[in-house]
């Protein structure tokens, strides 16, 4: 019994809440318009059995290219899971090449798993990824020579200025020094972090150990760059300064991979969203088709329409 | 294997050495306080201590201590050492520059030892020759400590836990390897410490006595041991250590 509970709550987590009300209907279960996805979900699966759920709602979300090219980015059945938990719950999506895809989701949602098992940090538990025609797991070599990845938690060497650590990155993607030198003029310059730039790593503010960051991520000219939360804890200047130099990244067709919490982040950069809880991808679109879907004046209204809790929930 | 990425990735390990105040501490100044404290202290003939058998044990003790360094170090960078895994950098160029590096810096080690009790009186018998001759043999060494540091800083879940369980080799290393005086039971155990044979094969050295099997035995127990213990630290950390 509660083996069926269970199975009844994970297909409803990857449905929206426009879905779960129509089972409702259909079971004549009255559900009052105040109530979150949370809510119903709880109520649903006390009186419904797994037959209930129509089967064509409990498929993964199909996702839609928005490039002419080929998908440069192909997830496919992605499981990940942690002893009980599952922090990635069969996955499927398409990115295509030069866009710029955000990934929206509570905390602990399955974002930076998902940027973890694709950037080769980890093993996924089941599926795979395919990057630029290289399999994640298998050519994983490969994939390290054309991505780029900026972590959720500023990863640098305190003991080194930002110059020495940008130019470590450099030497281990075999970028000559030319090019190292080059790059990392017009980045620091570009992040306003020049000035600081001989300074050790350790005596930097949150704020600029966020770009030093994405500098280091940025410095080998990846074809696909990973940024997780890239603009956490950087005042409201330096966040729009990021957003301009990620917008600028676009120009270049680059293929970005962003995770944030800043739902205005999303929606300003970004060619598609991805709305992922649970685990499990819940909606995928552009910014503008989510919200005439949603009937929602911004992508915020979208993503609590379709989670159920803010964003910033347990921040 | 690129040598850019390696020299690039030791170029940081012997940065960390000098900017790090821990590591300069611990793998500098301290090896340089303890020559003069036991130069001082211990150096004594009515101890049973001579000058010639205190030096070969200092040089023990500061190459030992690169356990703690080596530990403390993987366990605080656990961040670093998951993004660099997302750059092409291979294990190989990764664990051959903290291998290297912390050769270099045993070489360093013996040197400042040696230099110190010099000018504190220590005038070995093998004279410069033995001297050159006691730095490759101590940066094989370093190696095992390279491998138990790995060791430690796998089951350690932080930093201030891989300074503490360092000690669980550091410890009998120190005192069972070294001159500190032994019974004859504690000398039995004393042949499975590693530090024993580095002790006796630098005491050889030291007395200019290093043309006879005891040294060449206690060499190849050195090369070895060090070379099987820095294996099964490499094994044991990229299979449960980097998560």
């Amino acid at each position: 019994m509660t083996c069926l509970t269970s199975d009844v709550n994970n297909l409803l987590k990857g449905l929206n809440r426009k879905e779960l009300l129509e089972i409702a209907d259909l079971k004549n279960i009255n559900i009052p318009n105040n109530w979150s996805k949370q809510l119903i979900m709880q109520l649903l699966s006390l009186n419904i059995t797994l037959d209930d759920i129509p089967t064509n709602k409990t498929k993964p979300v199909k996702t839609k290219k928005i490039s002419d090219g080929a998908p440069i980015i192909v997830i496919k059945d992605l499981v990940k899971k942690f002893d009980d938990i599952t922090a990635v719950n069969n996955l499927n999506l398409e990115i295509g090449e030069g866009e710029l895809f955000s990934l929206l989701g509570p905390n602990g949602a399955g974002k930076t798993t998902t940027v973890n098992i694709l950037t080769g940090i980890i093993q996924p538990t089941k599926g795979n990824a395919i990057i630029a025609g290289f399999d994640v797991t298998k050519n994983s070599s490969d994939v390290k020579k054309l991505i780029g990845v900026c972590p959720q938690e500023a990863a640098v060497f305190s003991f080194l200025n930002a110059r020495e650590n940008i130019e470590l990155f450099g030497n281990l993607h075999s970028l000559s020094k030319k090019e190292i030198k080059e790059r990392t003029e017009r980045f620091l310059e570009l992040l306003d972090l020049a000035d600081a730039s001989g300074r050790k790593a350790g005596s930097y503010s949150g704020g600029m150990l966020r770009k030093l960051n994405l500098i280091m991520a940025l410095i080998n000219d990846p074809k696909i760059a990973f940024l997780d939360e890239p603009t956490v804890g950087m005042d409201a200047r330096a966040r729009r300064k990021t957003w301009e130099f990620i917008g600028s990244l676009k120009g270049e067709k680059k293929t970005i991979i962003l995770t944030t919490h800043y739902i205005e982040e999303a929606e300003a950069l970004s060619d598609r969203v991805g709305i992922i809880d649970y685990g499990k991808l819940i909606e995928v679109g552009t910014p503008q088709e989510l919200m005439e879907k949603y009937e929602a004046k911004n992508l915020e209204q979208v993503f609590l329409n379709i989670t159920g809790r803010r964003i910033l929930e347990g921040i | 294997m690129k040598l850019q990425a390696l020299g690039a990735l030791i170029n940081v390990e012997l940065k960390k050495l000098i900017r790090h105040p821990v590591n300069l501490f611990m793998n500098l100044l301290f090896p340089a306080l303890l020559t003069i404290v036991f130069m001082f202290t211990f150096s004594d003939p009515e101890l049973g201590m001579s000058i010639n058998s205190v030096v070969p044990g200092l040089v023990v003790y500061a190459v030992i201590f690169l356990i703690m360094t080596v530990a403390q170090s993987f366990s605080s960078e656990r961040k670093l050492l998951k993004r660099l895994k997302t750059t092409p950098m291979t294990s190989t160029e990764f664990i051959g520059s903290q291998i290297i590096s912390n050769m270099i810096t045993a070489i360093v080690q013996v040197v400042i030892v040696l230099v110190l009790a010099y000018l504190l009186g220590f005038k070995p018998e093998s004279g410069f020759e033995g001297i050159l001759l006691a730095l490759p043999v101590t940066a094989i060494f370093a190696l095992s400590s390279v491998g138990l540091g790995l060791i430690t800083a796998t089951i350690s879940k932080n930093p201030e836990m891989g300074v503490g369980l360092s000690f669980l080799f550091i410890l009998p290393q120190m005192f069972l390897g070294t001159f500190m005086p032994l019974t004859s039971s504690t000398q039995e155990i004393a042949k499975f410490v590693p530090s024993h044979y580095l002790f006796d094969a630098l005491k050889s050295i030291f007395e200019g006595n290093w043309m006879n099997t005891n040294f060449f035995f206690d060499l190849v127990i050195i090369s070895a041991v060090s070379v099987l213990i820095v294996i099964i630290g490499i094994v044991l950390f990229e299979k449960y250590g980097n998560t």
